[in-house]
């Protein structure tokens, strides 16, 4: 067993993922150059390590020496090739996408408790790939995922729609019709699969495993990364918005093509991950929130962090889900339900504290 | 006084309901033709001999009840396996009554069963059943799964009057289990093996799937797989690693009749194609409906399932 690769994360882990601690000192315009590089260097290191130990776990006994030292055992390339390195690319590029997608949507939303799996974006994308698998079983993973990311895109428009209506925007209200709405759908698509005994099979790829990805299982999932990315570029204008509609139009921006924007990467982000690995709840409402205690509303600033922190949290969550009861494995998304929620409730808590 | 004279009137009164009742109990089990006891999950039940009116909410009974030629008058309310008769597609003839787990009570009272078949899937039901009819309760155990399919021909058939039947049905099981073990023992280690909506999980014995282990006696791999509802999920890594000399496939998506991401697209991967039982053409696709739905525990899904395996094994 590679014991090297395993210390060095769990010694970076703290200072990279528990920023409570330094969370006065922290605050937007207390943090001084110097200290920003560093954490800067502190939090790649630390995310390059997470990546180098799920690299090094897995059932087959592949350690770094055999890798190095014997050519003649083929399969130990092969192994890391063909499954490790896709796994833990896939982790990475779904665990970024989905926090910077729930970044958005708060941003758009102009609230920091909801994200695409409390806001019925995830469940209109696998009430999607539900109707995909009935009426289209033949069409290529790309046209049923096309599809899947357009019902994600009028799950995510409808819950701003209502949004728009409701009178009093206080801030539990708005998560609270989210939670309603994805509600409503998931009792849709479980009704729909109920009468075409598909609850088993539904609740089995809606829920985020990686323990079948390979390579060619994941590379969709680089299309996520793409449309992230043009969602950086934009970070500015998502900053704006994230003020609110009358704020945006002064500056002289097109407030409702920024919306749509918003959400066409939300709904493309969350189709592709939910289509390649399920959904990986949570991630999008933690990392923006706790980033947010240490960098500030800034989205420019605190995109980058907000990526770095989603794919090391879910590459946390896949390893504790690989290691407790291996060589069998616990699917991510459930490892992250009570990893997220022990999160959640603490980030409540303190929020409540420091008022 | 009046309050005195009220009382003895009351309990005039309870008197004669007490003779009613007792009337009608004597008249009801006198009006119940026969009854016969059989051994079933809950131990021993006294059910009507002969009944008129039966309802099968258990697929494997209905394979026994058709094995044995005999009739029902209510049907679950699903897509029947291939191995059922076509004839149960006529639901004029046989009513659905209701899914494996959501049984239709109104439905059921409609057609005033005499007995009710029921188990597994329909087992947190039963209960509720017991008040329209006495229940059959045909649930096998993981654990001694063979002997409670015996035990559920045996019932079957004694409630039919078709006891000799049942005996041939058991015996002929027995034979081809026997041949079966003979041949299985000479194989390497296997593993179970379901796929559904693209992921993947194992069976060890003592699980649902035990019986391809401990009846049919195929050797399980040395390291031990904990039993659960719904298996262990595992990687492809697992599969390269176990590297069992047999893979035999449950497509569950297949099962119910959907389709899904294929087993066999989904296994096709450098990994899997490592093992020894993908490259000594070991890999058996099981009879989905079969081995699922079914759960062994009809004779004719039974026989063609150890038919399937015997034909596998005649192959290496």
């Amino acid at each position: 067993m590679p014991s090297p690769a395993v210390k060095p994360p769990a010694a970076k882990l703290p200072a990279a993922k528990l920023p409570a601690a330094q969370l006065p000192a922290a605050r937007p315009g207390a943090t001084a150059p110097g200290s920003f590089v560093t954490a800067w260097a502190g939090a790649l290191v630390a995310l390059l390590a997470l990546a180098l130990w799920s690299l090094s776990v897995g059932v087959s006994d592949v350690s770094w020496n055999t890798l190095w030292s014997s050519s003649e055992d083929d399969m130990v390339a092969q192994v890391l090739l063909y499954s490790r390195v896709p796994r833990t690319l896939a982790l990475v590029l779904a665990g970024s996408s989905m926090a910077v997608a729930g970044l958005l949507m708060q941003m758009l939303a102009r609230n920091h408790f909801v994200e695409p799996s409390t806001v019925g974006t995830v469940e209109s994308a696998t009430l999607g790939m539900l109707m995909m698998a009935l009426w289209a079983p033949d069409w290529s993973v790309w046209a049923k995922m096309g599809f899947a990311a357009l019902m994600a895109l009028a799950g995510t428009a409808l819950f701003l729609a209502v949004l728009s209506r409701v009178k009093l925007r206080s801030a539990w209200i708005v998560p609270l019709v989210g939670l309603v709405l994805a509600g409503v759908i998931d009792a849709g698509a479980t009704f729909f699969a109920y009468q075409h005994d598909m609850i088993q099979s539904l609740r089995a790829w809606a829920n985020g495993d990686f323990s079948v990805v390979v390579e060619g299982r994941y590379e969709m999932l680089w299309l996520s990364l793409g449309v992230t990315l043009l969602a950086c570029l934009a970070a500015d204008r998502f900053t704006v918005a994230g003020l609110g509609e009358s704020f945006a139009t002064n500056l002289g921006l097109n407030y409702q093509r920024l919306v749509w924007q918003g959400l066409v990467v939300v709904a493309v982000v969350t189709a592709c991950v939910v289509v390649t690995v399920g959904s990986i709840p949570f991630v999008g409402l933690i990392v923006p929130n706790v980033v947010r205690l240490i960098v500030g509303d800034n989205v420019r600033r605190s995109v980058l962090w907000v990526a770095m922190a989603g794919a090391g949290l879910t590459l946390l969550c896949d390893l504790i889900g690989r290691l407790v009861i291996a060589p069998y494995e616990i699917p991510v998304g459930t490892v992250m339900g009570v990893v997220g929620s022990a999160l959640f409730l603490i980030l409540i808590v303190r929020r409540r504290r420091i008022g | 006084m009046t309050f005195s004279v009220a009382r003895r009137q009351a309990l005039g009164r309870l008197g004669q309901w007490g003779v009613v009742l007792g009337m009608a109990g004597g008249a009801a089990a006198g009006w119940a033709a026969e009854t016969v006891t059989v051994k079933d999950n809950t131990g021993e039940v006294r059910v009507p001999l002969k009944p008129k009116t039966v309802l099968v909410l258990d697929l494997a009974a209905l394979d026994i009840i058709q094995a044995l030629g005999a009739e029902v008058q209510g049907i679950p309310n699903q897509k029947l396996p291939p191995l059922f008769d076509q004839r149960y597609s006529d639901s004029a003839r046989y009513p659905h009554i209701g899914s494996l787990f959501e049984p239709d009570y109104e439905k059921i009272r409609t057609l005033k069963p005499d007995l009710i078949i029921a188990g597994n899937r329909s087992l947190p039901k039963i209960e509720e059943l017991r008040k329209f009819a006495p229940v059959l309760d045909v649930t096998v155990d993981n654990q001694q799964q063979l002997d409670h399919v015996y035990r559920n021909i045996r019932a079957i058939a004694a409630i039919y009057g078709l006891k000799d039947k049942g005996e041939a049905e058991i015996q002929s099981v027995e034979k081809a289990v026997a041949d079966l073990r003979v041949k299985a023992a000479r194989q390497g280690p296997g593993l179970f093996l379901m796929t559904n909506g693209g992921k993947l999980s194992v069976y060890g014995p003592g699980s649902r799937f035990d019986m391809l282990y401990t009846v049919f006696g195929l050797k399980p791999l040395p390291q031990k797989i904990e039993v659960s509802k719904h298996g262990q999920a595992v990687s492809f890594e697992y599969l390269l690693k176990a590297n069992p000399e047999w893979l035999f496939v449950l497509d569950r998506d297949a099962a119910i009749g959907r389709e899904g991401a294929a087993a066999q697209k989904l296994l096709d991967n450098r990994l899997v194609q490592a093992t020894k039982a993908w490259r000594n053409k070991q890999v058996v696709y099981l009879n989905a409906a079969n081995w699922y739905l079914l759960s062994n525990a009809g004779p004719s899904a039974l026989k063609a399932n150890i038919q399937q395996l015997s034909d596998a094994f005649s192959r290496s």
